[in-house]
């Protein structure tokens, strides 16, 4: 317990720090709660996104991706897509999360969490991937849109006409490779009887 | 802040480039799978703003539905990226992508 304190300082400081800009924001520059409550998810996804490819313990950056995805679902529903927020927590925070921790257990050595976790080329690669996200708020900021509205909130009753009536032929497409994707993972996930353990 | 189609796809660029760094500078191939995840996820945020800022009434439907489409297609690669991972691990019991050198020699 008392080893971990200093961790527990670090984090009690940035949600400190994270609440606190949020407080100033809404309180003193007067912006409105949609607003402050976009900026706190968006802080929470892209930090949240950075522990996922940073940190050392792949279990510990499986739980962050869940985070990750959480956040992701409330900036679904801030933008007035709900039903996509509740398909992002069920798609990918019950069902992909699950499996990719599920890989993780089988996958995991004893020695895994002690060795190297980055590649010889981490820093190029950070280099590069800085340069994208530069490049691409650049690109954005510079590209003059035209007179664009936000459109209105979304039901589930006009997106479920649209899937079903416009998009019908894709949706089963889709279908298919799900159920493509079902054969596949059992035929190559499974154990060959006689082949090694 | 909330009401401007440069907020969200900045966010997704970002999301997208911690995505691409995870994959180009991880060892472990789960590890790699999981910056797969969290590129799908930015892509999907910028799919889900430009429907919403669409010109057409119905472009946010229309958005959202693509949306859940890649939704799809990641579950499925998902599955199959895990299965494949899982074989491999199989037979040469480790998960480090850079000692898979079968191929090399």
């Amino acid at each position: 317990m008392l080893a971990k304190l200093p961790q527990i300082i670090f984090a009690l400081l940035v949600m400190g720090a994270v609440f606190g800009i949020a407080a100033l924001m809404l309180v003193v520059l007067h912006q409105d709660w949609e607003d402050v409550l976009l900026w706190l998810l968006a802080a929470v996804m892209i930090g949240s996104g950075l522990l996922v490819v940073t940190m050392r313990d792949i279990i510990r950056c499986g739980l962050a991706m869940i985070v990750c995805f959480l956040a992701l679902a409330g900036i679904y529903v801030l933008m007035g897509v709900p039903l996509l927020g509740a398909a992002q927590v069920i798609v990918y925070i019950g069902a992909i999360s699950v499996l990719i921790l599920f890989a993780i257990m089988l996958t995991q050595t004893k020695d895994a969490p002690t060795r190297l976790v980055f590649q010889t080329q981490a820093g190029p690669a950070s280099i590069a991937a800085i340069v994208v996200a530069i490049l691409i708020a650049l690109a954005v900021s510079a590209t003059d849109w035209g007179q664009i509205e936000r459109g209105a909130r979304l039901g589930t009753e006009i997106m479920s006409r649209i899937l079903f009536q416009q998009f019908l032929f894709p949706f089963e497409i889709v279908s298919v490779l799900l159920l493509a994707a079902v054969i596949g993972g059992v035929f190559l996930a499974k154990r060959e009887p006689g082949g090694p353990s | 802040m909330s009401n401007n189609l440069d907020t969200y796809l900045i966010l997704s660029g970002i999301l997208f480039a911690i995505g691409s760094f995870g994959f180009l500078a991880r060892r472990n191939a789960i590890s790699m799978l999981m910056s797969i995840e969290l590129m799908l996820n930015a892509v999907n945020l910028s799919i889900v703003a430009f429907g919403l800022f669409g010109p057409r009434a119905d472009s946010v439907a229309q958005g959202s539905v693509f949306a859940l489409m890649v939704m799809a297609v990641a579950a499925a690669e998902a599955t199959v990226g895990l299965a494949i991972v899982i074989a491999i691990y199989r037979n040469k019991k480790t998960p480090l992508v850079d000692e898979y050198d079968a191929m090399r020699q």
